[in-house]
Protein backbone atom coordinates (compact mmCIF):
# COMPACT_ATOMS: atom_id res chain seq x y z
CA UNK A 1 0.00 0.00 0.00
CA UNK A 2 1.41 3.39 -0.98
CA UNK A 3 1.72 6.22 1.48
CA UNK A 4 1.04 9.84 0.52
CA UNK A 5 4.71 10.74 -0.01
CA UNK A 6 5.27 7.78 -2.35
CA UNK A 7 2.09 8.61 -4.23
CA UNK A 8 3.05 12.27 -4.71
CA UNK A 9 6.58 11.40 -5.74
CA UNK A 10 5.14 9.11 -8.40
CA UNK A 11 2.62 11.61 -9.77
CA UNK A 12 5.16 14.43 -9.74
CA UNK A 13 7.34 12.29 -12.01
CA UNK A 14 4.40 11.26 -14.20
CA UNK A 15 0.99 12.84 -13.54
CA UNK A 16 -0.63 10.65 -16.23
CA UNK A 17 0.63 7.40 -14.72
CA UNK A 18 -2.31 4.95 -14.89
CA UNK A 19 -0.87 2.50 -12.34
CA UNK A 20 -3.84 0.91 -10.48
CA UNK A 21 -1.96 1.26 -7.17
CA UNK A 22 -1.82 5.02 -7.64
CA UNK A 23 -5.51 5.15 -8.47
CA UNK A 24 -6.34 3.06 -5.44
CA UNK A 25 -4.46 5.47 -3.18
CA UNK A 26 -5.98 8.53 -4.87
CA UNK A 27 -9.50 7.16 -4.51
CA UNK A 28 -8.99 6.65 -0.79
CA UNK A 29 -7.13 9.86 0.06
CA UNK A 30 -8.94 13.16 -0.25
CA UNK A 31 -5.77 15.24 0.19
CA UNK A 32 -3.93 13.37 -2.53
CA UNK A 33 -6.97 13.67 -4.79
CA UNK A 34 -6.91 17.46 -4.36
CA UNK A 35 -3.14 17.46 -4.81
CA UNK A 36 -3.55 15.53 -8.08
CA UNK A 37 -6.28 17.86 -9.35
CA UNK A 38 -4.03 20.87 -8.77
CA UNK A 39 -1.09 19.09 -10.38
CA UNK A 40 -3.18 18.19 -13.45
CA UNK A 41 -4.26 21.80 -13.81
CA UNK A 42 -0.59 22.80 -13.73
CA UNK A 43 0.14 20.02 -16.21
CA UNK A 44 -2.49 21.32 -18.60
CA UNK A 45 -0.94 24.81 -18.42
CA UNK A 46 2.51 23.31 -18.89
CA UNK A 47 1.48 21.53 -22.04
CA UNK A 48 -0.07 24.67 -23.47
CA UNK A 49 3.06 26.60 -22.51
CA UNK A 50 5.19 24.12 -24.44
CA UNK A 51 2.97 24.47 -27.51
CA UNK A 52 4.61 27.71 -28.62
CA UNK A 53 3.34 29.09 -31.87
CA UNK A 54 5.57 27.97 -34.70
CA UNK A 55 3.15 28.88 -37.47
CA UNK A 56 5.24 31.87 -38.52
CA UNK A 57 8.41 29.82 -38.62
CA UNK A 58 8.27 29.20 -42.36
CA UNK A 59 6.89 26.37 -44.44
CA UNK A 60 8.32 22.93 -44.27
CA UNK A 61 11.01 22.40 -46.79
CA UNK A 62 11.59 18.73 -46.49
CA UNK A 63 13.68 18.34 -49.62
CA UNK A 64 14.29 20.22 -52.83
CA UNK A 65 11.91 19.11 -55.58
CA UNK A 66 14.60 18.24 -58.06
CA UNK A 67 15.10 15.18 -60.15
CA UNK A 68 18.57 13.67 -60.52
CA UNK A 69 18.53 14.61 -64.22
CA UNK A 70 17.70 18.21 -63.40
CA UNK A 71 20.36 18.32 -60.73
CA UNK A 72 23.05 17.08 -63.11
CA UNK A 73 21.99 19.49 -65.82
CA UNK A 74 22.20 22.53 -63.60
CA UNK A 75 25.74 21.60 -62.68
CA UNK A 76 26.90 21.12 -66.29
CA UNK A 77 28.83 24.04 -67.89
CA UNK A 78 28.70 25.10 -71.60
CA UNK A 79 25.98 25.84 -74.20
CA UNK A 80 25.29 22.27 -75.35
CA UNK A 81 25.24 21.03 -71.79
CA UNK A 82 22.98 23.92 -70.85
CA UNK A 83 20.55 23.03 -73.69
CA UNK A 84 20.65 19.41 -72.59
CA UNK A 85 19.90 20.72 -69.14
CA UNK A 86 16.85 22.59 -70.40
CA UNK A 87 15.68 19.50 -72.26
CA UNK A 88 16.22 17.41 -69.16
CA UNK A 89 14.30 19.92 -67.08
CA UNK A 90 11.47 20.02 -69.62
CA UNK A 91 11.37 16.23 -69.60
CA UNK A 92 11.34 16.29 -65.80
CA UNK A 93 8.41 18.68 -65.81
CA UNK A 94 6.54 16.40 -68.25
CA UNK A 95 7.28 13.39 -66.06
CA UNK A 96 6.11 15.26 -62.97
CA UNK A 97 2.89 16.27 -64.75
CA UNK A 98 2.36 12.66 -65.85
CA UNK A 99 3.05 11.36 -62.36
CA UNK A 100 0.74 13.93 -60.80
CA UNK A 101 -1.96 12.90 -63.27
CA UNK A 102 -1.41 9.23 -62.50
CA UNK A 103 -1.62 9.93 -58.77
CA UNK A 104 -4.79 11.95 -59.24
CA UNK A 105 -6.38 9.16 -61.25
CA UNK A 106 -5.20 6.48 -58.86
CA UNK A 107 -6.30 8.11 -55.62
CA UNK A 108 -8.67 10.96 -56.35
CA UNK A 109 -10.47 10.90 -53.01
CA UNK A 110 -7.92 9.65 -50.51
CA UNK A 111 -5.79 12.68 -49.70
CA UNK A 112 -7.85 13.89 -46.73
CA UNK A 113 -7.99 10.37 -45.27
CA UNK A 114 -4.25 9.92 -45.90
CA UNK A 115 -3.48 13.16 -44.08
CA UNK A 116 -5.69 12.15 -41.16
CA UNK A 117 -3.89 8.80 -40.94
CA UNK A 118 -0.49 10.52 -41.20
CA UNK A 119 -1.52 12.74 -38.30
CA UNK A 120 -2.44 9.69 -36.23
CA UNK A 121 1.05 8.29 -36.70
CA UNK A 122 2.40 11.35 -34.93
CA UNK A 123 0.38 10.88 -31.75
CA UNK A 124 0.58 7.19 -30.78
CA UNK A 125 0.18 8.04 -27.09
CA UNK A 126 -3.40 9.11 -27.79
CA UNK A 127 -4.47 5.51 -28.36
CA UNK A 128 -4.08 4.26 -24.81
CA UNK A 129 -7.06 2.28 -23.54
CA UNK A 130 -7.78 4.02 -20.24
CA UNK A 131 -10.54 4.95 -17.87
CA UNK A 132 -8.94 8.25 -16.88
CA UNK A 133 -10.85 11.09 -18.52
CA UNK A 134 -9.23 14.17 -20.01
CA UNK A 135 -9.49 17.10 -17.63
CA UNK A 136 -12.15 19.77 -18.17
CA UNK A 137 -9.52 22.43 -19.03
CA UNK A 138 -7.96 20.08 -21.61
CA UNK A 139 -11.34 19.47 -23.20
CA UNK A 140 -12.25 23.15 -23.16
CA UNK A 141 -8.90 24.07 -24.69
CA UNK A 142 -9.22 21.46 -27.44
CA UNK A 143 -12.78 22.39 -28.37
CA UNK A 144 -12.75 26.11 -27.69
CA UNK A 145 -11.00 27.16 -30.90
CA UNK A 146 -13.66 25.36 -32.94
CA UNK A 147 -16.53 26.92 -30.92
CA UNK A 148 -17.64 23.51 -29.92
CA UNK A 149 -18.53 21.43 -26.92
CA UNK A 150 -19.19 17.73 -26.64
CA UNK A 151 -22.26 16.24 -25.02
CA UNK A 152 -21.33 13.44 -22.56
CA UNK A 153 -23.43 11.00 -24.58
CA UNK A 154 -20.42 10.73 -26.96
CA UNK A 155 -18.64 8.65 -24.30
CA UNK A 156 -15.67 9.22 -22.04
CA UNK A 157 -13.02 11.44 -23.63
CA UNK A 158 -9.55 10.30 -22.58
CA UNK A 159 -7.47 12.57 -24.78
CA UNK A 160 -8.14 16.09 -25.96
CA UNK A 161 -5.77 18.31 -27.88
CA UNK A 162 -5.99 21.15 -30.33
CA UNK A 163 -3.79 19.96 -33.17
CA UNK A 164 -2.30 21.57 -36.23
CA UNK A 165 -3.84 19.97 -39.30
CA UNK A 166 -3.54 21.41 -42.80
CA UNK A 167 -2.59 24.81 -41.38
CA UNK A 168 -5.55 24.97 -38.98
CA UNK A 169 -5.98 24.07 -35.35
CA UNK A 170 -8.55 21.31 -35.06
CA UNK A 171 -9.92 19.38 -32.07
CA UNK A 172 -8.36 15.92 -31.77
CA UNK A 173 -10.19 13.75 -29.24
CA UNK A 174 -10.03 10.12 -28.22
CA UNK A 175 -13.31 8.68 -27.03
CA UNK A 176 -13.37 5.38 -25.17
CA UNK A 177 -16.16 3.31 -26.70
CA UNK A 178 -17.44 -0.23 -26.59
CA UNK A 179 -15.05 -0.99 -29.48
CA UNK A 180 -12.03 0.52 -27.71
CA UNK A 181 -10.44 3.95 -28.16
CA UNK A 182 -11.74 5.84 -31.17
CA UNK A 183 -10.11 9.00 -32.47
CA UNK A 184 -12.24 11.93 -33.50
CA UNK A 185 -11.03 14.91 -35.47
CA UNK A 186 -13.40 17.79 -36.14
CA UNK A 187 -12.26 19.17 -39.48
CA UNK A 188 -14.08 22.48 -39.60
CA UNK A 189 -12.09 23.62 -42.64
CA UNK A 190 -12.45 20.41 -44.68
CA UNK A 191 -15.68 19.65 -46.51
CA UNK A 192 -16.72 16.35 -48.01
CA UNK A 193 -19.86 15.88 -50.07
CA UNK A 194 -20.77 12.44 -48.75
CA UNK A 195 -19.58 9.94 -46.13
CA UNK A 196 -16.24 8.39 -47.07
CA UNK A 197 -14.89 5.17 -45.59
CA UNK A 198 -11.22 4.30 -45.62
CA UNK A 199 -8.87 1.55 -44.47
CA UNK A 200 -5.22 2.58 -44.43
CA UNK A 201 -2.17 1.35 -42.55
CA UNK A 202 -4.23 -0.52 -40.00
CA UNK A 203 -6.62 2.36 -39.41
CA UNK A 204 -10.33 2.04 -40.19
CA UNK A 205 -12.23 5.24 -40.47
CA UNK A 206 -15.05 7.26 -41.81
CA UNK A 207 -15.25 10.94 -42.74
CA UNK A 208 -18.74 12.37 -42.40
CA UNK A 209 -19.93 15.69 -43.77
CA UNK A 210 -21.20 18.16 -41.16
CA UNK A 211 -23.36 20.64 -43.06
CA UNK A 212 -22.07 24.14 -42.40
CA UNK A 213 -19.22 22.94 -40.19
CA UNK A 214 -16.84 20.99 -42.44
CA UNK A 215 -16.44 17.33 -41.65
CA UNK A 216 -15.81 14.80 -38.92
CA UNK A 217 -13.16 12.07 -39.11
CA UNK A 218 -13.63 9.06 -36.84
CA UNK A 219 -10.96 6.35 -36.76
CA UNK A 220 -10.32 3.09 -34.99
CA UNK A 221 -7.05 1.19 -35.00
CA UNK A 222 -6.46 -2.52 -35.51
CA UNK A 223 -9.29 -5.04 -35.62
CA UNK A 224 -12.80 -3.61 -35.40
CA UNK A 225 -15.93 -5.68 -34.75
CA UNK A 226 -17.64 -4.42 -37.88
CA UNK A 227 -17.71 -1.39 -40.19
CA UNK A 228 -21.30 -0.78 -39.14
CA UNK A 229 -20.27 -0.41 -35.54
CA UNK A 230 -17.71 2.22 -36.53
CA UNK A 231 -20.44 4.05 -38.40
CA UNK A 232 -22.73 3.88 -35.36
CA UNK A 233 -19.99 5.29 -33.12
CA UNK A 234 -19.32 8.05 -35.66
CA UNK A 235 -23.01 8.95 -35.80
CA UNK A 236 -23.22 9.05 -32.00
CA UNK A 237 -20.18 11.35 -31.79
CA UNK A 238 -21.64 13.55 -34.51
CA UNK A 239 -24.91 13.81 -32.58
CA UNK A 240 -22.97 14.82 -29.46
CA UNK A 241 -21.28 17.81 -31.10
CA UNK A 242 -22.80 21.05 -29.87
CA UNK A 243 -21.78 24.19 -31.75
CA UNK A 244 -21.48 27.26 -29.57
CA UNK A 245 -20.61 29.88 -32.13
CA UNK B 1 6.80 4.04 -65.02
CA UNK B 2 5.10 2.00 -62.30
CA UNK B 3 8.26 2.14 -60.18
CA UNK B 4 8.39 5.88 -60.66
CA UNK B 5 4.73 6.30 -59.69
CA UNK B 6 5.32 4.09 -56.65
CA UNK B 7 8.41 6.06 -55.73
CA UNK B 8 6.60 9.36 -56.04
CA UNK B 9 3.67 8.05 -54.02
CA UNK B 10 6.07 7.02 -51.29
CA UNK B 11 7.87 10.35 -51.41
CA UNK B 12 4.58 12.25 -51.28
CA UNK B 13 3.50 10.26 -48.25
CA UNK B 14 6.83 10.88 -46.58
CA UNK B 15 6.55 14.57 -47.33
CA UNK B 16 3.01 14.70 -45.90
CA UNK B 17 4.16 12.80 -42.83
CA UNK B 18 7.05 15.23 -42.22
CA UNK B 19 4.73 18.20 -42.75
CA UNK B 20 2.26 16.90 -40.18
CA UNK B 21 4.98 16.23 -37.60
CA UNK B 22 7.01 19.36 -38.23
CA UNK B 23 5.26 21.74 -35.78
CA UNK B 24 5.85 19.47 -32.79
CA UNK B 25 9.39 18.66 -33.91
CA UNK B 26 10.11 22.37 -34.22
CA UNK B 27 8.68 22.95 -30.75
CA UNK B 28 10.85 20.15 -29.39
CA UNK B 29 13.95 21.64 -31.04
CA UNK B 30 13.00 25.06 -29.70
CA UNK B 31 12.79 23.83 -26.10
CA UNK B 32 16.00 21.89 -26.60
CA UNK B 33 17.94 24.88 -27.90
CA UNK B 34 15.90 27.79 -26.49
CA UNK B 35 16.57 29.52 -29.80
CA UNK B 36 13.93 29.51 -32.56
CA UNK B 37 16.36 30.34 -35.37
CA UNK B 38 18.68 27.52 -34.33
CA UNK B 39 15.67 25.19 -33.90
CA UNK B 40 14.56 25.92 -37.48
CA UNK B 41 18.06 25.19 -38.80
CA UNK B 42 18.27 21.98 -36.81
CA UNK B 43 14.85 20.76 -37.97
CA UNK B 44 15.61 21.68 -41.58
CA UNK B 45 18.90 19.78 -41.53
CA UNK B 46 17.24 16.87 -39.77
CA UNK B 47 14.46 16.74 -42.38
CA UNK B 48 17.06 16.61 -45.17
CA UNK B 49 18.87 13.78 -43.42
CA UNK B 50 15.57 12.00 -42.89
CA UNK B 51 14.66 12.50 -46.54
CA UNK B 52 17.91 10.87 -47.64
CA UNK B 53 17.45 8.00 -45.18
CA UNK B 54 13.70 7.53 -45.63
CA UNK B 55 14.12 3.94 -46.80
CA UNK B 56 15.38 3.04 -43.34
CA UNK B 57 12.01 4.01 -41.85
CA UNK B 58 10.11 0.75 -42.12
CA UNK B 59 7.09 1.68 -40.01
CA UNK B 60 5.40 5.06 -40.47
CA UNK B 61 4.04 4.76 -36.95
CA UNK B 62 7.59 5.09 -35.69
CA UNK B 63 8.27 8.24 -37.70
CA UNK B 64 8.01 10.66 -34.83
CA UNK B 65 10.60 9.04 -32.54
CA UNK B 66 12.80 8.36 -35.58
CA UNK B 67 12.75 12.03 -36.59
CA UNK B 68 13.17 13.14 -33.02
CA UNK B 69 16.34 11.09 -32.65
CA UNK B 70 17.69 12.65 -35.85
CA UNK B 71 16.90 16.11 -34.46
CA UNK B 72 18.71 15.39 -31.19
CA UNK B 73 21.78 14.22 -33.12
CA UNK B 74 21.60 17.23 -35.42
CA UNK B 75 21.37 19.54 -32.43
CA UNK B 76 24.45 17.87 -30.92
CA UNK B 77 26.24 18.38 -34.25
CA UNK B 78 25.44 22.08 -34.12
CA UNK B 79 27.68 22.24 -31.04
CA UNK B 80 30.50 20.61 -32.98
CA UNK B 81 30.14 23.00 -35.92
CA UNK B 82 30.24 26.22 -33.96
CA UNK B 83 31.26 27.33 -30.56
CA UNK B 84 28.09 28.41 -28.83
CA UNK B 85 28.37 31.45 -26.66
CA UNK B 86 27.18 31.25 -23.07
CA UNK B 87 24.34 33.69 -22.54
CA UNK B 88 22.40 34.98 -19.60
CA UNK B 89 18.96 33.34 -19.19
CA UNK B 90 17.24 36.73 -18.98
CA UNK B 91 18.89 37.70 -22.27
CA UNK B 92 17.69 34.43 -23.81
CA UNK B 93 14.14 35.08 -22.60
CA UNK B 94 14.25 38.63 -23.95
CA UNK B 95 15.61 37.45 -27.30
CA UNK B 96 12.88 34.82 -27.72
CA UNK B 97 10.11 37.08 -26.45
CA UNK B 98 8.02 36.87 -29.67
CA UNK B 99 7.94 33.07 -29.39
CA UNK B 100 7.37 32.99 -25.65
CA UNK B 101 4.66 35.66 -25.69
CA UNK B 102 1.05 34.57 -25.44
CA UNK B 103 -2.19 36.28 -26.23
CA UNK B 104 -4.08 34.04 -23.85
CA UNK B 105 -5.39 35.39 -20.59
CA UNK B 106 -3.46 33.02 -18.34
CA UNK B 107 0.17 33.27 -17.38
CA UNK B 108 1.74 30.94 -19.94
CA UNK B 109 4.51 33.44 -20.64
CA UNK B 110 5.69 33.14 -17.03
CA UNK B 111 5.68 29.36 -17.33
CA UNK B 112 7.61 29.54 -20.58
CA UNK B 113 10.24 31.78 -19.02
CA UNK B 114 10.49 29.33 -16.11
CA UNK B 115 11.03 26.47 -18.59
CA UNK B 116 13.95 28.42 -20.05
CA UNK B 117 15.52 28.49 -16.61
CA UNK B 118 15.32 24.73 -16.07
CA UNK B 119 18.63 22.91 -16.53
CA UNK B 120 18.83 20.98 -19.81
CA UNK B 121 18.88 17.61 -18.06
CA UNK B 122 15.47 18.34 -16.53
CA UNK B 123 13.91 20.29 -19.39
CA UNK B 124 14.51 17.69 -22.10
CA UNK B 125 12.81 14.69 -20.43
CA UNK B 126 9.97 16.96 -19.35
CA UNK B 127 9.40 18.16 -22.92
CA UNK B 128 9.59 14.59 -24.20
CA UNK B 129 6.96 13.53 -21.68
CA UNK B 130 4.54 16.47 -21.78
CA UNK B 131 4.81 17.69 -25.36
CA UNK B 132 5.79 14.53 -27.22
CA UNK B 133 3.81 12.07 -25.10
CA UNK B 134 6.74 9.76 -24.40
CA UNK B 135 6.49 7.13 -21.68
CA UNK B 136 9.21 6.84 -19.03
CA UNK B 137 10.68 3.82 -20.83
CA UNK B 138 10.72 5.66 -24.17
CA UNK B 139 12.46 8.66 -22.62
CA UNK B 140 14.97 6.33 -20.98
CA UNK B 141 15.71 4.69 -24.33
CA UNK B 142 16.03 8.03 -26.15
CA UNK B 143 18.29 9.61 -23.52
CA UNK B 144 20.18 6.42 -22.76
CA UNK B 145 19.26 6.55 -19.07
CA UNK B 146 17.70 4.11 -16.63
CA UNK B 147 13.97 4.38 -15.88
CA UNK B 148 14.80 5.41 -12.33
CA UNK B 149 17.08 8.21 -13.53
CA UNK B 150 14.35 9.49 -15.86
CA UNK B 151 11.77 9.49 -13.05
CA UNK B 152 14.18 11.38 -10.80
CA UNK B 153 14.79 14.01 -13.46
CA UNK B 154 11.09 14.38 -14.17
CA UNK B 155 10.36 14.72 -10.45
CA UNK B 156 13.08 17.33 -9.95
CA UNK B 157 12.21 19.19 -13.13
CA UNK B 158 8.53 19.47 -12.24
CA UNK B 159 9.39 20.45 -8.66
CA UNK B 160 11.72 23.24 -9.77
CA UNK B 161 9.28 24.45 -12.38
CA UNK B 162 6.41 24.63 -9.91
CA UNK B 163 8.58 26.49 -7.43
CA UNK B 164 9.71 28.95 -10.12
CA UNK B 165 6.06 29.60 -10.99
CA UNK B 166 5.07 30.25 -7.38
CA UNK B 167 2.94 27.11 -7.08
CA UNK B 168 2.15 25.91 -3.58
CA UNK B 169 4.79 23.22 -3.02
CA UNK B 170 4.40 22.92 0.75
CA UNK B 171 2.73 19.54 0.41
CA UNK B 172 5.32 18.20 -2.04
CA UNK B 173 7.25 15.17 -0.83
CA UNK B 174 10.97 15.15 -0.22
CA UNK B 175 13.05 13.37 -2.80
CA UNK B 176 13.98 9.80 -1.82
Amino acid sequence: MLNCADYRRAVLADPQDADPLLRLHRDGCRECLEYTDRLLLFESRLERAMRVSVAAAGDARVAPLRTPAGARASAAPGGLKARRGWLAMAASVLILVAVAGALWLAEPHSSLAADVVAHMAGEPQAWARTDIPATAPELAQALGDAHLRLDPKAGMVSYARSCQFRAHHVPHLVVQTEMGPVTVMVLVHESVSKPERFDEQGYHGVILPIPGHGSLAVLARGQIPSPDMLKQVASRVQDALVWTG
Amino acid sequence: MNDQVGGNLKRNRFHALCQSLRPDLLRFAFWLSRDLALAEDVVQEAMLRAWKAQDSLLDEGAAKPWLLTIIRREYARSFERKRLVTVDIDELVAREEPTLATTQADDLAELRAALFKLPDEYREPLVLQVLMGYSTAEIAAELNLSNAAVLTRLFRGRNQLRALCGEDTRRDPEEC
